[in-house]
């Protein structure tokens, strides 16, 4: 591994927002809030058993994003490469946020569904930076 | 008496990190949606690995998957979706192949995997069509 990244695994939930909400804050991290510190890896890949990427994986820190409590990104990750370095719930950040109530759309999240993504993305922006550090 | 036939499982391989896989997910939301609701059934790929390990209900996604007819929607050649499918439950009925229909529409160029743009819901509404006709070929065949 060449470079070093904070990979950032998001589930791939599409069966409510909850799921929509953890891609759409990773999104934001890797694009926009630590573009040079973070890179996103594809969940299926790694149930998959990707060598390549279960190699980079092991290398770097991880944080996985998690939407429902099947928790399949945190399972996925600890199951096929390791514990990861922190873990995060869209749900939490709900909880956080009781005045802004996601929409139940999915196919286009709506606008207190990104808000609150921001708000989610925010915060793992801020540990992708502690682990960064390391 | 009216029979009621098994749904068909929809299992998109998701890839977060290419755009394709954010195509097999707008396109699976469609089918279930708008298109097919009463004949399909949303599953989630991480969830075939996951799923029995820590989550109360998660092993039907596997069991569902053995019993029933199953459409893989591929972003990519690694085939995720029909790999977790055949390794956790049984061999995927069908499978779409995203990047072919992309090809026979090089018109539409989706803008990025957080944002597919117009053209991207344009070529996600194309590949629900293709996965429409699958679902209505293999509901019949029951």
């Amino acid at each position: 591994m060449s470079e070093e990244k904070v990979y950032i695994i998001p589930c791939s939930g599409i069966g409510k927002a909850f799921g929509g909400m953890c891609r759409e804050a990773a999104y934001i991290v890797v694009n926009e809030l630590a573009p040079e510190k973070a890179a996103i890896e594809c969940l299926p890949l790694i149930v998959k058993g990707k060598k390549e990427v279960i190699d980079a994986l092991k290398a770097n820190k991880i944080i996985t994003i998690d939407g429902c409590t099947a928790k399949c990104a945190y399972t996925d990750v600890r199951v096929a490469v390791r514990e990861p370095d922190a873990v995060f719930m869209s749900t939490d950040i709900v909880k956080k946020h009781r005045d802004l109530k996601p929409e139940k759309d999915i196919l286009i999240l709506g606008e207190n569904a990104k808000v609150l993504s921001r708000k989610l993305a925010e915060n793992i922006a801020e540990k992708v930076e502690d682990l960064y550090i390391e | 008496m009216i029979s009621v036939k098994p749904k068909i499982g929809i299992i998109a391989c998701s890839g977060e990190k290419l755009v394709e896989g954010t195509l097999t997910r707008v396109a699976t939301r469609i089918v279930v949606e708008k298109l097919r609701p009463f004949t399909t059934t949303i599953i989630c790929q991480p969830l075939f690995m996951a799923g029995d390990i820590n989550h109360k209900g998660g092993g039907s996604e596997r069991e569902f998957a053995k019993k029933h007819k199953t459409i893989t929607i591929e972003g990519c050649d690694e085939e995720c979706g029909k790999v977790a499918v055949e390794r956790y439950s049984a061999p995927a009925t069908a499978t779409i192949y995203v990047k072919e229909i992309m090809k026979q529409h090089p018109e539409f160029i989706p803008n990025s995997p957080q944002d597919i743009g117009d053209d991207g819901m344009k070529l996600a509404e194309i590949i629900a069509q293709e996965v429409a006709k699958k679902v209505d070929e293999l509901y019949k065949s029951q």
